[in-house]
């Protein structure tokens, strides 16, 4: 039986004693002041919380933190300085993905996913990669031509 | 540093540090000693409140009510008028009505706290839709007949007149119906006392709104508060003045505790108690001579407004202004109605009234074309208003219109005329066609007699500082403004700053609303800019300016007669879809379209409205359904209540033109709503020849079409 | 509010169970969404709860010596759609399950224990006559997935059990169909699903059955509707296509968007029995091909 659960974030150690059913979201947000995870919706529909959990994009509204116990965990401020993190923010920005921008840290962890398993995806299979990730502003269009964008410039980074 | 062109290809100056996950969004900051706040609620639609019972409140905790307004205060919240109440007190005329706010340091505390207050109500009859708005349902909610605001405008001879001239008469009813906004960040806001004065932090796009809203709950003056605007997550008309529904009680609250407080309402908060887009239900009586030709409109246009005036009857007006869509009918008279109901109050959504009405229009006309035998694109052709030509409030159109050249850019890209012959009706293909127009900026004079807008240039050293009201709210202003400031001062855009505005440093230029920010905002600055490129060598100075309306638009706010807009954006759209004969679900596989914005002041920007805008219409026309039983909306979740995924619709293909506006900064008119205002008639459009039947109203997911379906 | 527990050990986790009765949550996509409380707040229960995503005992997807194919209950969605051994009907629902992020934390056995009229997962699994595995500190005990869900969030779960795993048998079937309606495109609840399958052999049907999702409090299967075309030949297919639709009419009973549920079933159904009819190429039948 688990008293404390241990798992890391961005490659820090956190030690959790507290509630088991706190959401993994408010341990990010509210004690390890993680605020590009962002709550959107609160019940896993919307992705603006996205992390990604041992290597899988997940949302961090519907996990308890006690279902992290051992695992990995990387949000938007684990990969926005690492070269892969960079090469989709940038082509995001220069993409004009960015609209009100509150789904974007979310949509970036999507691509991260994305890419990282699927190097040089097809239109089709972006816009599936990013399915789970409601954006109100954009319509999509310049989310996928900026993903695009950062598999090409990316080359290599994500073979 | 090179300067920058406005034709320049930019970096959006806001896109690194949201995509960084770095910008602060009001949910994502805290203060010292920081309270919470939850929202206390009616849960009925209509009745009086027979008592309130707070459990009892550990030390540290409160309950805020209308009882805590002070004698100099009034309870009201002044946006337009001042009928909706910061506090209900007495009777509630809506499920969602605040009653009061409770205040604490723990938030789990605080759940517990609500959970346990008990309110009881005696339960009167409520109206809910148009129709039982209109019958009085429970007896008056405003004044004896419920209708809370109303007009008319005529152009031409009498309807009676035309009717009697008409080989036959078509009437129809088209219905829309609410829409949420869905801004990925919800309401948000935080007060705080900063030197002496009360300071809100708030998601929000017109921050002196909320400064004039609020001020009187206190008897304080608009100037003793400060509103600070924080990095928004979409608004959409969601944060016009629905902000000052949190800040009110959040004023009358921090009046009595003294320490900051936050209040963010969850998703569920912000899908059951927010305003949405008004309901509407128009009704076209079109006379005609033996081969289709229109001879007058006579029209009816009613808007479900709830049971408080907020920003109605100028969204009414808007309705009414646009009923007639981008024709030149040669009669006309339309009325309008905005009727009281026991639902939330609707108020402002991108395209403020204007969408029900043209998407009405465009079904209308596309309808007696089908009739007729006409291809819907040509024959709407026909009537395409022209420069020059009389608007529907007896104005004029004053720049040049360019909508057959526009029209021809999506034809062709689109092969409409091949697909509108070879889809036959009901063969499961269809494509359909829409044009639309929206009107720029405050009607009429209401920039001159009402906003009189300022806007403020600041230079330090090499670098110029724009000081404005207006708001990023995700449409790209922080960029457009600064691009037009550098260009007109020949500088780079990296020396050209402007942050959030802080009602304590920026001149007021008016509400980030209307598609006005660019047309008018936009060209102060560029005015500012001019004078001080010319004093550039004086060393440290600022240049404020303020709104001049150009000469000869008449217009009589009484009448409503004359030039009810500066000027027009324009646009058409043609969508494909392909149904699906199982299932009727609808694919759709192409969507063209053009806009005539005057002039992109940014490309990349204009492209994401273009794609934005036409994609929220698509979810308005297809799957946003949001139904109310009994005073409660139903969908109170991001999963009942859907908005599209990037699944949803194919790459868009888009085209600008280039026609410049007289008055507007580089020639650039208004067009962050242009671009809502149409597709969804096109896609109604294409299905109902997909179908081989009629739609009249909207939304239409595929178990609505089965039900349009069996009755046709 | 019940206490909150985190076995390591399946064992452990059975014990826990079998004295305090504590519910087990896996993914959270059920459970943590039903019991939210807000922003910055933990969901609460009013019974005890043990977090089993740690089980490793509850992972996996073999294939048994006989064909058939057994999923831990632990197994995500997304794991089930890429496996290669998992049959078609299956893969074909859990890859169309929600979103991506949800496909990779919510569970087969969470989903069958939820018992939501719309869940994604049990109506292919009905349709293939899985059978679930349950254990407690007394052992196991298998049976019909079709039996176990009883109704809109009712299973015959005993208060000591916990799911193991699913068991589907091994089907050869010639003919195989399957839809999801939802609310959109991607990311979105069943509005309606059907799932259907024949095995015909030299023309006589040998084998034909259906599963409708989200067209009643459970899963619907009609063996009465499904007898009236088995052991019949294939040319007799327009002349039993009306009983069979009103047969199966007659066993859905949706409680809303009644007339598009019923329809678009019957248009399913037909659209699928006509393709056997007319003798198409063996394999999956879509609307496109």
């Amino acid at each position: 039986m688990l008293n404390e659960i241990v798992f890391y974030v961005n490659d820090k150690k956190i030690v959790f004693n507290g509630n088991p059913l706190t959401r993994l979201i408010d341990v990010l947000r509210e004690d390890l002041e993680l605020t590009g995870v962002k709550e959107g919706c609160g019940e896993g529909e919307c992705g603006a919380c996205s992390v990604i959990k041992d290597g899988k994009l997940v949302t961090s509204c519907i996990i308890p933190v006690g279902a992290v116990n051992g695992s990995r965990i990387y949000t938007i401020e684990g990969i926005r300085d690492t070269e892969k993190g960079r090469c989709i923010i940038e082509a995001f920005a220069e993409g004009g993905a960015v609209q009100c921008g509150f789904c974007i840290p979310g949509m970036v962890m999507a691509a991260y996913a994305l890419l990282s398993s699927n190097p040089h995806p097809s239109e089709m299979e972006i816009r599936k990669g990013i399915s789970g990730n409601i954006c109100r502003c954009t319509g999509y269009d310049l989310i996928v031509e900026s993903i695009k964008l950062a598999s090409e410039k990316g080359g290599e980074l994500w073979a | 540093m090179p300067h920058t062109a406005i034709d320049d290809k930019v970096v959006r100056v806001d896109a690194l540090v949201k995509a960084r996950g770095e910008a602060r969004y009001v949910s994502d900051m805290s203060f010292p000693d920081m309270q919470y706040a939850y929202m206390i609620r009616s849960s009925i639609p209509r009745g009086t409140i027979d008592s309130i019972r707070i459990p009892e409140l550990p030390e540290g905790y409160w309950f805020i009510s209308a009882k805590d307004i002070p004698e100099e205060g009034k309870n009201e919240l002044w946006m337009i008028q001042k009928d909706w109440k910061c506090f209900a007190e007495g009777d509630v005329k809506y499920v969602g009505e605040t009653i009061g706010l409770l205040v604490g340091p723990d938030r789990n505390m605080l759940s517990y706290l609500r959970d346990k207050i008990e309110i009881r109500y005696t339960e009167a009859e409520a109206a809910i839709t148009i129709d039982e708005g209109l019958a009085v349902k429970g007896g008056p909610i405003v004044g004896e007949d419920n209708v809370m605001c109303s007009l008319f405008v005529e152009k031409g001879r009498p309807m009676e007149e035309v009717f009697r001239e008409a080989d036959s008469v078509f009437e129809e009813t088209i219905e829309t119906g609410f829409q949420e906004h869905v801004h990925l960040e919800t309401n948000g806001a935080i007060i705080t006392i900063e030197d002496g004065k009360y300071t809100f932090y708030a998601s929000a796009q017109c921050p002196f709104y909320i400064r004039k809203a609020v001020a009187g709950l206190l008897g304080l003056q608009p100037e003793d508060i400060v509103v600070k605007q924080t990095t928004t997550g979409g608004a959409f008309g969601g944060k016009e003045h629905f902000p000052d529904v949190l800040c009110g009680p959040l004023l009358v609250a921090e009046h009595k505790i003294r320490k900051p407080i936050k209040l963010i309402f969850d998703r569920e908060e912000d899908m059951l108690y927010s305003v949405k887009r008004h309901p509407a239900k128009v009704t076209y009586r079109t006379a005609l001579d033996k081969d289709g030709n229109i001879l007058g409109i006579d029209g009816v246009v009613v808007y479900n407004c709830g049971p408080y005036l907020s920003g109605s009857f100028v969204v009414l007006q808007r309705g009414v202004f646009h009923a007639n869509g981008v024709y030149d009918i040669p009669n006309t008279h339309v009325k309008g109605i905005g009727i009281a109901t026991n639902t939330f109050p609707s108020d402002a959504f991108r395209g403020f009234g204007a969408p029900q009405t043209l998407y009405a229009i465009e079904t209308h006309m596309e309808h007696i074309a089908k009739k007729f035998g006409y291809d819907p694109a040509e024959y709407k052709s026909r009537y395409f208003i022209k420069q020059g030509g009389e608007t529907i409030t007896n104005g004029h159109i004053v720049e040049k219109v360019v909508l057959p050249e526009m029209m021809k850019q999506v034809v062709d890209a689109s092969d409409y005329f091949r697909k509108s012959k070879e889809y036959a009706p009901g063969s499961g293909k269809g494509i359909g066609i829409s044009f639309y127009n929206h009107g720029g900026a405050f009607t009429g004079n209401g920039e001159q007699a009402i906003i009189k807008a300022h806007a403020r240039l600041v230079k330090t050293g090499e670098k110029v500082r724009i000081e404005v009201g207006s708001t990023e709210m995700g449409q790209g202003f922080q960029t457009s403004l600064r691009k037009i400031a550098a260009a007109a001062l020949g500088i780079s855009i990296d020396d050209v700053s402007y942050d959030n505005p802080d009602t304590s440093v920026v001149p007021d230029s008016g509400p980030t609303a209307a598609s006005r920010s660019t047309m008018i905002v936009g060209r102060l600055i560029e005015r500012c800019a001019e004078e001080m490129k010319e004093r550039w060598e004086e060393g440290d100075f600022s240049v404020e300016k303020e709104y001049e309306h150009p000469e000869g638009h008449p217009w009589d706010q009484n009448t409503f007669r004359g030039d009810a807009y500066l000027g027009y954006g324009w646009g058409c759209c043609i969508v494909e879809v392909e149904v699906d004969k199982l299932t009727r679900e609808v694919k759709v596989t192409g969507i063209w379209s053009s806009h005539d914005i005057g002039k992109a002041i940014d490309e990349l920007i204009v492209h994401g409205q273009v794609n934005g805008g036409i994609v929220q219409s698509l979810g308005y026309a297809s799957m946003e359904k949001m139904e109310n039983r009994n005073g409660h909306f139903r969908q109170s979740s991001m999963s009942d209540y859907v908005i599209p995924t990037s699944m949803e619709f194919p790459k868009q293909e888009w085209f600008l033109v280039d026609n410049p506006y007289e008055w507007g900064p580089f020639g650039a008119k208004g067009m962050g709503e242009l671009v809502f205002n149409g597709a969804d008639a096109a896609y109604i459009d294409a299905v109902e020849r997909a179908l081989g039947t009629e739609i009249h109203r909207i939304p239409m997911p595929p178990e609505d079409l089965e039900e349009v379906l069996r009755n046709a | 509010m019940g206490m909150t527990y985190i076995p390591s050990t399946l064992g452990e986790a059975l014990l826990l169970r079998a004295e305090t009765g504590a519910h087990p949550l896996a993914g959270g996509s059920d459970l943590m969404v039903q019991s939210k409380r807000g922003i910055a707040l933990a969901p609460e229960f009013p019974f005890p709860v043990m977090i089993i995503t740690g089980l490793d005992e509850l992972k996996g997807i073999t294939l048994l010596d006989d064909g058939s194919v057994e999923i831990g209950a632990l197994t995500t969605p997304a794991e089930i759609a890429s496996s290669s051994v998992v049959p078609w009907h299956v893969r074909e629902a859990a890859s169309g399950m929600g979103a991506i992020a949800l496909r990779n934390s919510a569970t087969i056995g969470g989903n069958i224990g939820n018992a939501s009229p719309k869940g994604d997962l049990p109506q292919p699994l009905i349709l293939l006559d899985a059978e679930v595995v349950l254990i407690s500190v007394h052992g196991e005990r298998r049976m019909l997935l079709d039996d176990f869900i009883l109704g809109s969030k009712k299973t015959a779960l005993g208060d000591d059990e916990i799911i193991k795993s699913v068991v589907i048998p091994k089907h050869d079937f010639s003919y195989l169909f399957y839809r999801k309606i939802g609310m959109r495109r991607a990311n979105a609840i069943s509005k309606l699903s059907l799932s259907a399958a024949a095995v015909v052999k030299d023309d006589e049907i040998i084998d034909f059955r259906a599963a409708s999702g989200a067209a009643g409090p459970k899963v619907i299967r009609s063996r009465e509707a499904e007898a009236i075309l088995k052991g019949h030949m294939r040319e007799e297919i327009p002349a039993l296509m009306d009983t069979f639709l009103e047969a199966w009419n007659n066993a859905i009973s949706p409680h809303a968007m009644p007339l598009y549920r019923r329809n678009t079933t019957k248009r399913m159904l037909a659209y699928f029995l006509s393709a056997i009819h007319e003798g198409k190429e063996e394999g999956i039948i879509r609307e496109d091909s």
